[in-house]
């Protein structure tokens, strides 16, 4: 059974169509990456699935419940977001900040149980923020940063993680750390992973699965490889594109017409 | 040079201990200094004496001074104080905007244009003091409801969007309180003028028990909103994938702010700067989380205005220095010194 369940979700702002008529259905323990141009409508349907956007039409399930239907705090027990542009509020400490991740557990007025204590512990010591959990937030660099961001998202105890591009801003070493760390969880936590990435590269090699948007709409939903070498592909993005087998990874590259 | 880290444990016990101390020091110089010198020791005995310990060795007019005097201005003062702070605080966190002050979303401009209703007296007849409280209170919570309706309904509206509605609602009152102003005579324009700098001299045990009750518990509504601001200080979308209710919290913490500043204002007029600069040297001394900077503001807050008001009934007395000139006074250039350190904080 899948834990994502999209149904001919539409969402509309005025009378402009951002995603329409997008189903979708994820299994769990997988990765599903959406690829599109810009302006495909991919952040609008991941944070739709993440909760944040209204539902125009069609619907989004998650464990088999509807998101319309939940409010804020059972939402936040089945699906975390780590945003594109996550805000950094100055003076709080990286050990608060992934405390913010229990929030849906342990509420506004009650302080937070060992459960929740418990957690962020482990959560910091498996992405290795110890050494920086009394520091201020906004002293990390932007791949602890991010790093931070994933450990908060992880703290909410989801089975499903929503990604922004969630590799914005990272030099190439941090990206790759912090998709490794993320495949890491989809193997042994059995987390689902919805994100959406613009590097091709990175996308095809840590997804099971690529989902092209384009328009609001899906052109093509398949296996990463298959994707990848799609005409379709190269079709959505206006130009040529090369996939070269790098010692058994696709490796797409952007050719000058 | 200010510490961007989050304070110790130590640090944020230390500033408490020393607000509640300036709470205690301000709590003797309300009751034992003015035109009547009584000493503080009896004070505290008169004091023990009211709970059923010991007997006062006042005089009866020394102890109606006290008691019917200073006592209340005391009380209203650590109320208007406190409530003042807590405001401010609470806005600051919830519209994410450090120049957020209990005013913004039009209680003074409303509470203005219902006193002056009252002083001028627009419906005729004579002019009854009793009526300016209630009409400045009704004028502000009128107020703030019609910023919120304009501002706060829409599907999508955000905070930016109540601030902006505050704005257009200040601006529109403000110019009908001018245009009242400028048809009344010469004496009413100086009662409301006077109403409008903010004053404790008419306090009484009536005045306290009337506003006390909303703002205790405004108080208290704020004080406990400080872990939902802090969650919300990564802002809207992401607070609301952590599962915090945003709509609900605002509605509840600008509803108990308003309502509490609407009541402080209709007992003692527009008290200006407390407001905004409580909350921020309190930031400065703890750190930016609320559920410190809240608390700490109430005390700090009512010992503030507690001392702004015995400077404003002391350095020209018998007569007294209009208290938002005091509270501005001493405000004006401490938010400089405070915008200084942020630059220097921000290289």
């Amino acid at each position: 059974m899948s834990i994502v369940e999209v149904r001919e979700l539409s969402v509309r702002v005025g009378a402009k169509a951002l995603v329409s008529n997008v189903s979708l259905d994820i299994e769990p323990g997988t990765w599903c990456t959406v690829v599109g141009p810009n302006g495909a409508g991919k952040t609008t349907l991941v944070e739709t699935i993440a909760g944040l956007r209204r539902i125009s039409s069609g619907s989004v399930s998650i464990s088999g419940r509807s998101i319309a239907q939940m409010n804020e705090r059972q939402r936040a027990r089945l699906v975390s977001l780590v945003p594109q542009h996550p805000e950094v509020p100055l003076g709080m400490s990286v050990k608060e900040y992934v405390a913010l991740g229990r929030t849906a557990y342990h509420g506004l007025i009650r302080a937070p149980s060992q459960v929740d204590r418990d957690v962020v512990h482990s959560v910091l010591a498996r992405l290795a923020l110890e050494e920086f959990e009394e520091r201020d937030v906004v002293t990390l660099s932007g791949g602890e940063r991010q790093r931070m961001v994933l450990a908060r998202s992880l703290a909410q105890s989801t089975a499903v993680i929503v990604l922004d591009e969630p590799i914005t801003g990272l030099d190439l070493r941090h990206q790759m750390s912090l998709l490794e760390l993320l495949k890491t969880q989809v193997h042994e936590g059995g987390l689902t992973v919805v994100a959406t990435l613009h590097d091709l590269t990175l996308a095809g090699q840590f997804a099971d699965r690529l989902v092209l948007l384009d328009r609001g709409a899906i052109v093509l939903d398949g296996m990463a490889g298959d994707v990848v070498r799609s005409p379709e592909l190269a079709q959505c993005y206006g130009m040529k594109l090369r996939v070269v087998d790098v010692d058994g990874s696709d490796v797409v590259v952007p050719v000058r017409s | 040079m200010l510490n961007t880290d989050p304070p110790s444990r130590r640090r944020v016990s230390v500033v408490s201990v020393v607000t509640l101390v300036a709470l205690g020091g301000a709590v003797i110089c309300g009751l034992a200094i003015g035109p009547t010198p009584i000493a503080t020791s009896r004070i505290l005995g008169f004091l023990l004496s009211r709970v059923g310990i010991g007997h006062s060795t006042l005089s009866t007019l020394q102890s109606t001074i006290i008691w019917q005097l200073r006592a209340p201005r005391l009380v209203l003062g650590l109320l208007a104080g406190a409530m003042l702070s807590v405001a401010g605080g609470t806005y600051q966190g919830i519209f994410r905007n450090p120049l957020a002050d209990p005013y913004l979303l039009g209680v003074a401009a409303g509470a203005g244009l219902g006193a002056t209703f009252a002083i001028m007296d627009v419906g005729g007849g004579n002019y009854t003091p009793s009526w300016t409280p209630l009409l400045a209170f009704a004028g502000a919570l009128a107020a703030v409801g019609v910023t919120w309706a304009i501002g706060g309904r829409g599907l999508r509206s955000s905070a930016a969007t109540l601030i902006l509605a505050g704005v257009a609602v200040s601006a529109l009152l403000t110019s009908m309180q001018t245009f009242l102003q400028q048809q009344a005579s010469a004496t009413s324009i100086a009662r409301v003028y006077i109403w409008l700098l903010g004053s404790l001299a008419s306090a009484s045990w009536s005045s306290v028990g009337l506003v006390a009750p909303y703002v205790l518990v405004c108080i208290a509504i704020c004080v406990a909103c400080g872990r939902a601001l802090d969650v919300m200080s990564v802002g809207e979308d992401e607070s609301r994938s952590l599962g915090v209710p945003v709509r609900r919290v605002r509605i509840i913490a600008v509803g108990a702010s308003s309502l509490g500043t609407a009541a402080i204002v209709s007992a003692v007029g527009l008290i200006g700067f407390v407001g905004i600069i409580v909350p921020h040297i309190v930031r400065l001394l703890v750190g930016t989380s609320y559920r410190r900077i809240l608390p700490i503001s109430v005390a700090f807050g009512a010992a503030f205005l507690v001392f702004a008001d015995t400077i404003a009934r002391t350095v020209i007395a018998p007569s007294e220095l209009p208290l938002g000139v005091v509270t501005a006074l001493v405000g004006a250039p401490v938010f400089v010194v405070i915008l200084g350190l942020r630059r220097q904080v921000a290289r």
